[in-house]
């Protein structure tokens, strides 16, 4: 196979690898400093215990466990759709394979960080390997864990090879020696001979069909960490086709938002990454939301017409108690979410004069939206009256409808931006989402008075620092490795020149 | 380019990952015979011995593992506890090693307020001089003491202490809560004593606030003879509450009356008045043992009203529905049940003041007994009787001496018996009386706390500095100590030598106190105190206590309870069930009905008709009553009756302190961290004060549940946090006694709120006891 | 087989909270402070709790009103939801009927907390304190099987714990009737808070046999289990009140 990748092509792709300009330093910089603070607390509290959060008896999981189900759950995507789509041989996956993969990788090891931090006695984790219990739904999910992260390490460093050959053969003098020994052995002396690509094709080939169901099974087993108790809230039976549709669409919004983050870090990669892909990726996602909607009105609706006795107290918190702000925030972030990516396709690209259709119309209802959600949250004595209440409601549902309406012409002229903000709103939705399906129950404890859950400094910290620890990995990472598969995208321009002949 | 997968590539590769699968199933736990290893402690002890944190005085037994007393556990030989300990008993360790207990005598210098720790033997020589300087002066009566719990042979020890001194002041702390139950048996019945319920044989039991499963004068035993009543004997026996506030008790019994505070005696007279109507009552008892049942004829051939005909002429249901607020059907039944369910028992409280404050309480205590002995129930299995003693050799004579006879017919400080005609104690009056100008030169406080534990105790911080020696035996700095001149911190019950008279069952009982340990500080057993303060003061006092140590005391005292004393040692307990009751009319009888009159013939007679209050009242006018807060004349006075009990503090809400089981009535249980915690389980609490109150009550005035609010009257206010309580009458609140603290130590210090700051600080005129419960308080959000 | 079963007459229980009491100084579970007891992190194996746990509507009025306590130790599950989910197997059930911990091998997951349907289980969110010179009471005891802590000596911070039925104690009676060469008999075997009962609610023995105390009150028409129908099979009865 040739490689028909210009020079102009080297420039854009390799050369920002050897560049550590002021813009890395300052991101780098940036990233270390909001992730120290949490590291040194998390240090604090390996001396002096658990005790420094505000888990209690009954809210024994919290903040940790919500980040790592969330974790999990954008990890499963990238590399799952990676495979399916190399599978299926859909040609405009090849720009974003190595995003996805390496969100899967990075993913998968905060999320991993996440529960180290939530163990009472981390020294102790080699019980696990030592005493494993194998019927304990946490070891399949350890074992399901690891057993996904090596394969998605495997599948990304083998995807990797032919690009490490690219840069231990375009290595420019000016580099350290080290960084060339690197690519040299990484690269495993590939030469891209044929029967060198038959066998990565190969390989690529049955690891992606076997990992599409490890991936799949590791977000189940995450649900059945609460499926398989007897705890109200957590008793559904279709918790893990849940989780995987939520962990599917919110995988794709992170893929999104590091995609978006790749193209203006280094402006060239917009070529490659183009808006086809922001389209194509999108239907996935508007096919999963929509799914996800589903499932989620079947649990809601079923629980609260039952009224079970001891399932009701937990849905009713959700649905105007303690976590109502928190549920329904969820659902509009989702609403407007789906909405921002399905709406534009309704409309034409050209300016309109209705009134309803302006952006401005769009942003200060959005605003009147958010104050009117923020005022049924705080519930200020003085507007407590039902019909008040009512009203509010109905107005909160109108001013979100007329929000997201006027700005739809704006996000079908931008779609990458809107089809970030969207991402954003998934991502926050579903961590939502995790912390509802957690507190609720953890809070309304059978033979305990109900009680609440807040946070501490070291929990937002911390959480601040996961974000941060997965940034720093991808941006470091990046400075290493091309963030576009370079084979994959020649190979794909390849197969286009041959179909055109 | 995509290369066709074949399946043996697949397999090759799924093989692969599919190993590392299984490697990480990690081994599996094999099963294997337990190796079961137990280490324990080297040594390992049980020592017997009893409890100090109420007056129940259950037996203990402590494990001592290594030196150290690790856990108590109950004595199952003591008929109180059988085996059983509360949970202030069990955290009993927290008391003996609790980090802020006095380790050795202090002197506290007046001027500065500085405490130094001074020896024994100093201590002794600064008490001893003044006690010398008092009786050379010719004033030995101005050397008092106040006690709390005197245990088995203590209270006879330091009272003969204090005749040898030649003082009368020696104040016990009952005008605060049993001086009340005991005025209604020695007004009736003739002997001033608790009376001792036969709650196991009983088939109904009719309680009068005795708060029986969560304070009263012996909780362990109500809570004992409860449990059997309900589910230890075949039959069920029927148990009924009459309590402002339901508690525990009230909820777990078959039926709770909520009376209006203060109206008690009414209620048992309007029981009374059914009985009597309908001719349920004992006709051999009432006819052949009661004094003034049917109307007599009296001095100079008058005729003199009985109590039946009283109770007939005043108490009718209708009129007591209208005082009580019970309805009259209820007054009826209740009357009904009682008289026909046999045996049956009507319970006193042991609340000061009984449920108020006024001469009310005290014919409410005679109004009760009285009940009994209508039914026939004095003496009597399944009823009340009087506690037997084991015989104890006396003391050796005291030595003559006119400095102490002199001083020993002074008045005494508390105005027992001068101001207060019927009292024998005025604990809280002590205050009033020192700073009138009554001249104290040394002030014992044994288990007396009184600058917290009573009401209007800022008053006691003043009375100290008239006094120049205060001297506080308290095991911690409490809030008398923090102001005595001298503290000499008595080992703790597991530390000491002590013995309890076992009580609550009639028969005679010792228990006996050992040291678990040797005391862990300089501290020392109080009685061991004035064993060295009599040597040190030499002359008639080392001729009156010539034992070497108190051990000695208690072996000479208790020789002939029937048991050695290794026996003795190592059962903790001796006991002689046998006496049930006396027989009517026989010579047991007599040394039980009348016995303690002092202004009345002791002839076995049960005064319906109180002739030992028409002795001291009868004859006095009607405005001269009034001022003792008696409204009838004539033989009005010396039947119970019901008397409008005059409210103070100027509210609207009546205020009720009342004891909790967690924390007890001892000052050093609040600072007992374990008893903290559980403290308030009742209303989810923990580590704080609450006030309870009905939820009718709080709508009223705009209170919720959890609000903080202000407790105010004239005499004080406090801030807590408001509980809403639905077994509660909506005109009472309840505040739990023992917090508040504003010493003792680091557990007790700043939590919660002393309600007796709240309370009348005044003393019932007649009977000298505290004024409790007739106080009303205003609430409101803080 | 034996099995070991705790029942407890509600009817007699008074609330006193000796049985808690009891159970902390046997067990040497640590008091924590005034704040932290208030944020739900107070350790008392045995737990005494007024009841309804959460109001509703139907509790009578005013003077018709009781109130209820309950008092509650481990259930010690025959079909534990600890024991299933716990990764490492550091809760377990014995042969006896006993759901034990044990201390050396716990990774304080917290799975098994949040598994329990009765709230028995306990953290040690802080490393467990006795100020100054309370520290000088604990209990000596220390139970080591395979040689792993199983109590009641002090736990360490980062592990769960819970009510043993104060196996120690069974563990100590056997050695004590080895040590005098004789059978050991069920009724020595007596967990602290059944010592204790001031009311004398407690009864503990053996369920597996027909003459024991526990097995004739199993057939009481006043015999309950707690959350009847959550699942795990709770072992530990109660006779309900009346």
């Amino acid at each position: 196979m040739q490689q028909t990748m210009t020079i102009h092509d080297r420039e854009e792709l390799i050369a920002p690898l050897y560049k550590f300009d002021r813009q890395f330093w300052m991101t780098l910089s940036f990233l270390v400093v909001i992730t120290a603070p949490g590291l040194i607390l998390y240090v604090r509290q390996l001396f002096l215990g658990l005790g420094v959060t505000d888990l209690n008896r009954p809210v024994f999981w919290g903040a940790y466990l919500v980040n790592f189900i969330f974790l999990i759950g954008i990890s499963m995507a990238g590399t799952v759709i990676s495979a399916a789509l190399t599978l299926l041989k859909i040609n405009w996956r090849r720009p974003i394979t190595r995003i996805a993969e390496s969100l899967t990788v990075f993913g998968l090891m905060t999320a991993g960080l996440q529960i180290i931090m939530d163990m009472g006695r981390p020294d102790r984790l080699a019980n696990t390997l030592l005493y494993g219990r194998l019927q304990a739904p946490l070891m399949w999910d350890i074992a399901s864990l690891t057993v996904y992260l090596m394969t998605a390490v495997f599948a990304l460093y083998l995807q990797l090879i032919p690009d490490i050959a690219l840069l231990r053969d375009t290595f420019p003098a000016t580099a350290p020696e080290w960084r060339k020994k690197l690519y040299s052995i990484l690269a495993l002396g590939w030469a891209g001979t044929k029967e060198q690509w038959h066998r990565l094709e190969k390989a690529i080939l049955v690891v992606s069909a076997f990992i599409i169901p490890i991936g799949i099974s590791l977000h189940t087993v995450t649900s059945w960490l609460f499926s398989t108790t007897v705890q109200p809230g957590w008793k559904s039976t279709i918790l893990g086709p849940y989780f995987v549709v939520g962990a599917i669409f919110s995988g794709i919004g992170l893929l999104f938002i590091a995609t978006t983050f790749a193209r203006e870090y280094n402006k060239h990669l917009k070529e490659y990454i183009t808006e086809k892909f922001y389209v194509n990726l999108g239907w996935i996602f508007i096919i999963m939301s929509g799914v996800w909607f589903y499932f989620t009105l079947n649990e809601t609706l079923v629980v609260t017409a039952e009224q079970e006795t001891l399932e009701f107290p937990v849905m009713a918190s959700k649905l105007f108690g303690l976590y109502a702000s928190a549920f329904w925030g969820m659902n509009i972030l989702m609403v407007a979410a789906t909405w921002i990516l399905v709406a534009p396709k309704f409309i034409s690209d050209a300016p309109s004069r209705n009134p309803l259709l302006q952006t401005s119309t769009g942003v200060g209802a959005s605003i009147v939206a958010v104050l009117i959600f923020f005022l049924l949250w705080l519930q200020p004595a003085a507007l407590s009256a039902p019909l008040i209440q009512t009203l509010m409601l109905v107005a909160l549902v109108v001013f979100l409808f007329l929000g997201l309406l006027g700005v739809t012409k704006w996000m079908k002229a931008h779609l990458i931006k809107s089809t970030v903000i969207a991402s954003s709103f998934v991502l926050f939705g579903m961590w939502l989402e995790r912390w509802n399906i957690l507190m609720p129950t953890l809070t309304h404890a059978r033979l305990m008075p109900y009680t609440s859950y807040h946070p501490t400094v070291t929990e937002i910290a911390l959480t601040i620092s996961t974000f941060g620890i997965l940034t720093i990995m991808f941006v470091v990472f990046y400075k290493f490795f091309p963030s576009i598969s370079v084979w994959e995208v020649e190979e794909g321009r390849a197969i286009e020149a041959d179909s055109v002949r | 380019m995509a290369a066709k997968l074949s399946r043996r590539d697949f397999l090759k590769v799924a093989a692969a990952s599919g190993g590392a699968a299984a490697a990480l199933g990690g081994l599996q736990s094999v099963m294997r015979a337990d190796a079961k290893q137990l280490i324990t402690s080297a040594n390992d002890v049980i020592v017997p011995g009893v409890c100090s944190l109420c007056s129940s005085g259950c037996g203990t037994l402590a494990r001592v593992a290594d030196g150290k007393v690790v856990k108590l556990e109950g004595n199952p030989m003591h008929p109180v506890n059988v085996g059983a300990l509360c949970p202030k008993g069990q955290a009993a360790p927290e008391l003996l090693y609790n980090p802020d207990r006095l380790t050795s005598p202090m002197k506290r210098d007046r001027a500065s307020g500085q405490v130094t720790p001074i020896s024994w033997d100093e201590a002794a020589k600064l008490v001893a001089e003044k006690i010398a300087a008092a009786r050379d002066a010719g004033h030995p009566e101005s050397v008092a003491m106040m006690y709390g719990d005197t245990r088995g042979q203590q209270r006879s020890f330091f009272s003969r202490f204090m005749q040898t001194v030649g003082s009368p002041n020696f104040i016990s702390k009952e005008s605060l809560n049993t001086a009340a139950a005991k005025l209604g048996m020695y007004l009736t019945q003739g002997a001033y004593t608790l009376p001792v319920y036969d709650l196991e044989n009983s088939n109904y039991i009719l309680c009068f606030g005795a708060n029986m499963l969560e304070g009263g004068w012996n909780p362990q035993r109500t809570i004992s003879g409860w449990t059997f009543g309900r589910r230890g004997r075949s039959n069920r026996n029927r148990i009924v509450v009459v309590d402002p506030r339901q508690g525990i008790y009230g909820s777990k019994a078959d039926e709770w009356i909520p009376i209006k505070p203060g109206t008690d005696a009414a209620l048992a007279l309007g029981m009374a008045n059914v009985i009597i109507k309908s001719n349920l009552f004992d006709s051999d008892f009432v006819h052949n043992y009661s004094f003034g049942f049917e109307d007599f004829t009296g001095e100079g051939g008058a005729t003199r009203k009985g109590f039946k005909n009283f109770v007939l002429e005043n108490y009718d249901p209708q009129k007591v529905e209208q005082i009580t607020g019970v309805s009259a059907t209820t007054i009826a039944r209740l009357a009904g049940e009682f008289a026909a369910t046999r045996p049956a028992v009507a319970m006193l409280p042991g609340k000061g003041g009984l449920l108020n404050g006024s001469m009310e309480g005290v014919y409410a205590a005679m109004a009760i007994h009285a009940l009994n002995a209508l039914v026939g129930s004095v003496e009597a299995k399944g009823g009340v009787f009087t506690q037997q003693y084991f015989p104890v050799p006396d003391y050796p004579a005291l030595p003559s001496d006119a400095v102490a006879k002199k001083g020993l017919a002074a008045e005494r400080v508390d105005g027992a018996g001068s101001v207060f005609p019927l009292a024998f104690h005025a604990y809280q009056a002590v205050a009033d009386r020192v700073l009138e100008g009554y001249p104290l030169d040394v002030l014992f406080l044994y288990d007396s706390n009184p600058v917290y534990e009573t009401p209007g105790g800022a008053k006691f911080a003043e009375a100290f500095k008239k006094i120049p020696l205060v001297v506080s035996f308290s095991s911690f700095m409490d809030e008398s100590a923090e102001l005595a001149d001298l503290i000499l911190p008595e080992s703790t019950f597991l530390e000491r030598w002590g013995d309890d008279y076992i009580e609550g069952f009639g028969y005679p009982g010792i228990a006996l106190r050992q040291p678990a340990i040797e005391p862990l500080y300089d501290t020392m057993n109080a009685a061991d105190f004035f064993l060295k303060l009599a040597e040190t003061l030499g002359g008639s006092f080392a001729k009156a206590f010539p034992w070497k140590s108190y051990e000695e005391v208690l072996q000479f005292r208790l020789k002939d309870v029937g048991a050695d004393w290794e026996t003795l040692k190592e059962l903790g307990v001796w006991l002689t069930p046998g006496y049930r009751f006396a027989k009517r009319g026989s010579e047991r009888w007599f040394e039980i009905v009348g016995r303690d009159r002092l202004r009345a013939p002791r002839d076995g007679f049960f005064d319906f008709y109180s002739r030992e209050l028409f002795a001291l009242f009868g004859k006095k006018n009607k405005a001269d009553l009034a001022k003792r807060g008696i409204t009838q004349t004539g033989d009005g006075v010396a039947l119970p009756h019901h008397e409008d009990a005059p409210l103070s503090g100027d509210g609207d809400l009546h205020l009720n302190i009342f004891t909790l089981m967690s924390l007890g009535p001892k000052t050093e249980a609040a600072n007992m961290p374990s008893l903290q915690e559980i403290s308030g389980m009742t209303v989810r609490e923990t580590w704080d004060s609450w006030l309870e109150m009905n939820p009718e009550t709080a709508h009223k005035l705009g209170l919720q549940d959890n609000d903080a609010v202000v407790i105010q009257n004239s005499f004080g206010s406090v801030q807590t946090k408001l509980k809403l309580m639905r077994g509660l009458r909506p005109d009472v609140v309840n505040l739990p006694y023992n917090q508040g603290h504003t010493a003792v130590g680091r557990f007790a210090k700043g939590r919660g709120v002393n309600g007796l700051t709240l309370l009348d600080p005044a003393s019932e005129p007649v009977t000298g006891l505290a004024m409790f419960t007739n106080t009303t308080v205003k609430v409101s959000k803080a | 087989m034996t099995d070991w079963c705790m029942v407890i007459d509600l009817d007699k229980c008074i609330a006193c909270q000796a049985c808690s009491i009891a159970c902390r100084f046997e067990n040497n579970t640590p008091v924590v402070s005034p704040e932290e007891a208030k944020n739900g992190r107070e350790i008392r194996w045995n737990d005494v709790f007024p009841l309804p746990v959460h109001f509703g509507p139907d509790e009578g009025e005013y003077p018709n009103v009781k109130t209820h306590f309950l008092t509650r130790p481990c259930m010690h599950c025959k079909n534990a939801p600890c024991v299933k989910v716990c990764p490492v197997q550091a809760t377990f059930i014995d042969e006896e009927g006993l759901v034990r911990q044990n201390y050396d091998r716990c990774i304080g997951c917290r799975f098994c907390t949040v598994a329990c349907p009765y709230g028995v289980r306990y953290f040690n969110w802080y490393e467990p304190q006795w100020e100054e010179t309370l520290a000088e009471y604990r209990n000596p005891d220390q139970v080591r099987v395979n040689g792993s802590l199983e109590g009641p000596a002090v736990r360490p911070v980062g592990v769960v714990e819970k009510c043993t039925y104060c196996v120690h104690r069974l563990i100590k009676g056997r050695a004590q009737a080895d040590a005098e060469g004789r059978d050991f008999r069920a009724d020595e075997y007596v967990p602290a808070c059944v010592q204790t009962c001031t009311g004398k609610a407690r009864y503990f023995g053996d369920l597996d046999d027909p003459n024991s105390t526990v097995s004739q009150l199993s057939k009481s028409l006043r015999a309950t289990h707690l959350l009847e129908d959550s699942g795990a099979h709770p072992k530990t009865f109660y006779l309900s009140e009346g």
